[in-house]
């Protein structure tokens, strides 16, 4: 007999009780009139708070389609209250239902915000004494996140062009309205299966009982529903729940991501405008917001808004949070720029608001470097909330929710990852996954769920609100506090002895292509920083010459950087203009701070705070080298020895003459000069060394075996496969081969994540592989005598890439550097540079810009298999006690993790949110530099910075001491303009103590003196900042001046 | 396309390209968030409108909708 699968058509309790909440919707608004004097006015935002308007004002009625894509609209109208409203003038509402994001100004006032989840606006404040006329305007944008928007009520009304639905001026049915949230709240518990399931049915069948009261054609016995609530349900005590939680509103807002940053100024005020409006209407509510960027853009733009707010914050309800400047990426900033992010946030909370904010507010940020817990508690930050380890992590829930962070110089702060996501709607199904995921529930105390929509800002609703107010009623609910974030972490955290310690970065296991994509990002990130460094060190240097220092010009150069690390901006998780803004104002910043390195003359000054001895390249546009583009000569600083620039007939290299070590002579921090003029230049090259590569012509030691091609130099014997990759790398002076399988060999791999395309690069990438294609197989293109240079030519299957690798030898440097000349033009791919090397090692050695992390290369347990991609800087290094391999960067920080080596990801091309992404030109560099002994007593980290940081072509004096063997990471002027700060970071692992040459003071970082300093004790991967006096340093010119002079 | 309309649609996340114009009909591409906008038809309304007004011409636009972005290979 065949089985007749039964098919059940009739409702289910709970779906009855879900049609009639439905219904009961319908009869919140008791009246409604419709405004029908209304214009409308479409404009193109071009600028923070500039517009080109496109169209002049136009009638607008119910049914027209309004907005276009990337537009904002201004509306205007002229409404009035109805005589039979007019004795309830408090409870007359503005509504007005849209998929967009306004900002609502009556009579001059701003009255409020509305958008996907808040369709009204109360009226009654803004009406004016014995007046029922009102006026109203409207700025409208339509930027929502397209999977953001929560309220299905209007996702059919969500897209570029909308539907005008109407505007009217309404009365609410306020018995049915509290009836409604009875429902909403009663209904989700019913839905969630992490409540008592005897609770639920209970639940599910007293609200039918309750919603058979209702007569839903007048909506008449809705008191007597709630009633019966209150009684049978809300009054049920026989069902118990456990677990504490705190309740914290916020909103998350990314200032660029599926918007410009120019967009960031309206979603920002419309955020605080709508909180504090829910403010006026329930003064208990308190509400976190971060980022003090967006509280510099509110008083620049909306001063009005900006004077409401201070009084907020004053009243303690409205709570600036998070002194970081913004939300920046936590991987690929340096340092310098974290310090900063604390710095300028924190002096602009204490100019605005005459506080110093204890925490750092991170909820989204991609994973966290091992070197934030230092910067955060010399920035007067105690306590760290970050949210996406706990609930983005792919392979390994991470252990704790409240714990301490121990940093990798040792210092620790209070850190809590709340069990759940930053964007909750503050539903009872949400909080009690909270408290179930919670893992501190014994020794943490209470756990943070935060309440508010996000990424793209607005925060609480009346809702909300709402719900909070019911939860003590429901027996089987953890017990919830709403509070403010910094109550919540100082009851919580502080002093907490039972906490304990996470001790090393803190991983983001996902996202892990965010290290890669927008490579141009990355690389004019890092150069920026270290231009920024250079213009502010010279610029110091400058005022014993009796310049200004350009504090101002500084400060929002820095700014600017700092403001383009936000996490959807440098990470490259953005729409195709939000990078095109950053590109623009990267280039922007280039010109400027080249404007304050004034490079100029035939000196060149090297701003590192030791005597350079790697290989650098001088432009010249008679040099016979192009690199990056750009004519110019190689040349060793503490030799004699430069490239001539005059090709040499075949592979002939050798050309120079005699030893003239005063060529070039840089030390730190002191003057050094380099003729540049081509007459001179010719002059020199005669005098040169008559050395080459072993004295003969590089063409006699070189061969080809098959179709490999063999070069011997000073340093190497190395066999090149024809595509440019390193077949065999024997080192001549250590006797040992340092390739194992691919080295420098690039690969092409499928890379295809899915729906989080830009950020994520999946475990499986290496599965399906394309092959480069060699066109040009390797030889050489050029030789002098110090350098030669051999290039190939790759190709893409299909021909849809050009892929040159240049590789550069050297007479008397070690190191081997890769440039890549790329046309890409491929879609889901990514290519890396592997390292297989002949080393027996189970550590990585990554340079974090301030010490280094050693991450285990096995696979032997879940969590190091997940750390198949990290995150690194200017440096990598797999080596054995007594040597290793070395490859730096200058702005490549995707590194895959293998068992023999590593990986180099250079470039990929995803489609999501940018079609664009990384398409195009590029153009990158890299050095491998195999080292005897290990990566600190090699110096890789000096050598490092040498790659990273040029000379600059200034006759500057030099400062005259230096801080040997700390790195001087910055020097700039105090922001009070008292001291010269100089950071010093101890980056080997070292301890020891320093004679300070002047009278010191030690500073925090946020440049608060702490003490008087002659002398200074440091640990492993310390910063120290260091104060001197302005007017000491002046009068330090002529000393040092001498001294420097070399 | 390049100048106005495509880069008012990049700013919403969306994608149009440009494929060809024969006999008053314009091609166009939709990528991004346009290939999976269930409402397309009005900004294609909106193409025809900003053309007929900054041009002077009736035109027809025939959308290619690539598959949703996330089966875009």
């Amino acid at each position: 007999m065949a089985f007749v699968k039964v098919v059940r058509r009739g409702m289910l309790p709970q779906e009855w009780a879900l049609l009639r909440y439905g219904w009961i919707k319908r009869g919140i608004i008791k009246k409604k009139y419709e405004i029908t004097e209304l214009e409308i006015q479409d404009a193109l935002q071009t600028g923070e708070n500039t517009y080109e308007e496109l169209t002049p004002y136009r009638p607008l009625k119910r049914g027209d389609l309004y907005f276009s894509p990337d537009g904002t609209v201004f509306i205007r109208g002229r409404g009035v209250v109805p005589e039979e409203l007019r004795d309830k003038k408090e409870k007359v509402w503005f509504f007005l239902q849209t998929a967009a994001e306004m900002i609502v100004k009556i009579n001059g006032h701003y009255a409020g915000g509305l958008d996907p989840n808040r369709d009204r606006i109360l009226l009654g404040p803004w009406l004016e004494a014995g007046k029922w006329e009102f006026t109203f305007e409207i700025e409208g944008y339509n930027r929502s996140k397209p999977d953001d928007e929560r309220n299905l009520d209007t996702m059919n009304l969500r897209g570029c062009r909308q539907i005008f639905e109407g505007a009217y001026v309404v009365e609410l049915e306020e018995g049915l309205l509290s009836f409604y949230y009875d429902l909403t709240l009663l209904l989700d518990v019913a839905d969630c299966e992490n409540f008592d399931e005897e609770y639920r049915k209970m639940v599910i069948r007293e609200l039918n009982h309750a919603l058979d009261l209702v007569d839903y054609d007048s909506f008449a016995g809705a008191e007597e529903a709630s009633a019966y609530i209150e009684e049978h349900i809300y009054r049920n005590r026989n069902f118990g729940g456990t677990g504490t939680v705190a309740l914290v509103g916020h909103s998350h807002l990314d200032i660029a991501y599926y918007w410009r940053r120019i967009h960031a100024v309206q979603k920002n005020a419309r955020t605080i405008l709508i909180q504090m409006r829910l403010m006026d209407r329930y003064p208990d509510f308190k509400y976190a917001h971060t980022q003090p960027y967006v509280y510099e853009l509110l008083e620049k733009y909306y001063p009005e808004l900006f004077g409401e707010l201070k009084e907020k914050i004053k009243q303690g309800s409205f709570e600036p949070v998070g002194a970081m400047y913004v939300e920046p990426d936590c991987n690929i900033p340096a340092a310098e720029s974290l310090i900063r992010q604390c710095l300028y946030g924190q002096h602009y909370y204490r100019k605005a608001f005459g506080i110093t904010v204890d925490n750092a507010w991170l909820p989204d940020v991609f994973g966290n470097s091992w070197i934030l817990p230092q910067i955060l508690k010399k920035s007067g930050v105690d306590y760290f909330v970050s949210n996406k380890m706990s609930t983005w992590n792919d392979t390994n829930r991470f252990p704790h929710n409240h714990f301490l962070w121990k940093g990798i110089d040792g210092s620790e702060v209070y850190a809590c990852v709340p069990p759940t996501h930053f964007i909750t709607w503050n539903m009872p199904s949400q909080i009690q996954e909270n408290w179930d995921a919670y893992q501190e529930k014994e020794t943490g105390g209470q756990t943070l769920s935060m309440f508010g929509y996000g990424d793209g800002g607005s925060g609480a609703t009346e809702e909300m609100l709402e719900l909070m107010a019911r939860f003590d009623k429901l027996s089987v609910m953890p017990k919830t506090q709403h509070m403010g974030a910094g109550e919540f972490l100082h009851r919580n955290l502080k002093d907490n002895q039972k906490l304990e310690t996470w001790d090393g970065e803190l991983y983001l296991e996902m996202h892990r292509g965010t290290f890669t994509t927008k490579s141009d990002l990355k690389a004019y990130n890092r150069r920026l920083e270290f231009m920024l460094r250079d213009a502010e060190l010279l610029s110091l240097l400058r005022m014993r010459q009796g310049k200004a220092y350009p504090q101002e010009e500084l400060n929002q150069c820095y700014k600017m950087l700092l403001l383009n690390q936000f996490h959807d901006i440098l990470p490259g998780s953005h729409i195709h203009p939000v990078y095109e803004d950053a590109m623009k104002d990267y280039r922007g910043l280039e010109e400027r701070l080249q404007a304050l390195l004034l490079e100029e003359g035939d000196s060149y000054f090297n701003t590192l705070n030791w005597k350079r001895e790697g290989i650098l390249f001088f432009a010249n546009e008679n040099g016979g080298f192009v690199r990056k583009g750009e004519r110019g000569y190689f040349g060793m600083p503490d030799r004699g020895a430069r490239s001539t620039g005059e090709p040499r007939s075949g592979f002939e290299g050798d050309g120079a003459s005699e030893t003239d070590a005063s060529w070039l002579e840089v030390s730190w921090l002191g003057i050094s000069w380099l003729d540049t003029s081509p007459k001179e230049a010719s002059v020199r090259q005669a005098s040169f060394q008559r050395t080459s590569f072993q004295q003969t012509s590089i063409r006699e030691h070189s061969w080809r075996e098959g179709a490999s091609l063999c070069v011997e130099t000073p340093f190497y014997r190395i066999r090149f496969g024809e595509d440019g990759s390193i077949e065999s790398l024997y080192d001549k002076r250590m006797e040992r081969e340092w390739a194992a399988g691919g080295f420098n060999k690039l690969h092409l791999y499928q890379d295809m994540p899915g729906i989080y395309d830009a950020w994520d690069i999946l475990p499986g990438y290496k599965d399906v592989e394309f092959p480069f294609t060699v066109e040009e197989a390797l030889h050489l293109t050029f030789a002098d005598g110090q350098a030669a240079q051999f290039t190939a030519l790759l190709g893409t299957p299909e021909g849809r890439s050009a892929w040159r690798v240049i590789l550069r030898l050297f007479k008397e440097d070690p190191g081997i550097e890769v440039e890549h000349v790329v046309d890409w033009n491929e879609k889901h791919r990514l290519v890396k540079a592997e390292f297989t090397c002949n080393v027996l090692s189970r550590e990585l050695m990554c340079d974090t810009s301030a010490g280094y992390i050693r991450r285990e290369t096995h696979r032997n347990t879940s969590w190091q298999k997940a750390r198949y991609e990290v995150c690194h800087h200017k440096w990598c290094d797999f080596g054995e006690k007594d040597g290793g391999i070395a490859v730096i960067n200058e702005g490549k920080y995707g590194l895959g993790v293998e068992e023999k080596g590593f990986s180099l990801s250079l470039l990929r091309s995803t489609i999501r949110p940018d079609i664009l992404s990384d398409l195009g030109h590029h153009d990158f560099c890299y050095l491998i530099l195999p080292h005897r002994k290990d990566a600190v007593e090699a110096g890789i980290n000096r050598r490092a910075f040498e790659y990273n940081v040029p000379l600059v072509r200034t006759p500057e004096k030099g400062l005259g001491f230096d801080f040997a063997p700390l790195y001087l990471q910055a020097a700039k002027l105090s922001e009070d303009g008292k001291y010269v700060v100089f950071r010093l970071s101890e980056q080997d692992g070292l301890r020891g103590k320093m004679k300070l040459p002047f009278r010191a003071v030690l500073m925090n970082m946020l440049e608060d003196v702490q003490r008087e300093a002659q002398e200074i004790a440091y640990g492993p991967f310390e910063i120290l900042t260091v104060g001197m006096s302005v007017e000491d340093f002046l009068a330090g010119e002529a000393a040092t001046g001498k001294e420097c002079q070399g | 396309m390049n100048k106005r309309i495509a880069p008012r649609i990049q700013g919403d996340g969306g994608w149009a390209e440009f494929v060809s114009f024969e006999d008053g009909e314009l091609t166009l591409i939709f990528r991004g968030e346009c290939s999976k906008c269930m409402i397309l038809d009005r900004c294609i309304d909106w193409i025809s409108q900003e053309v007929k007004r900054d041009l002077g011409e009736d035109i027809v636009v025939k959308p290619l909708r690539r598959k949703p972005f996330f089966w875009d290979n």
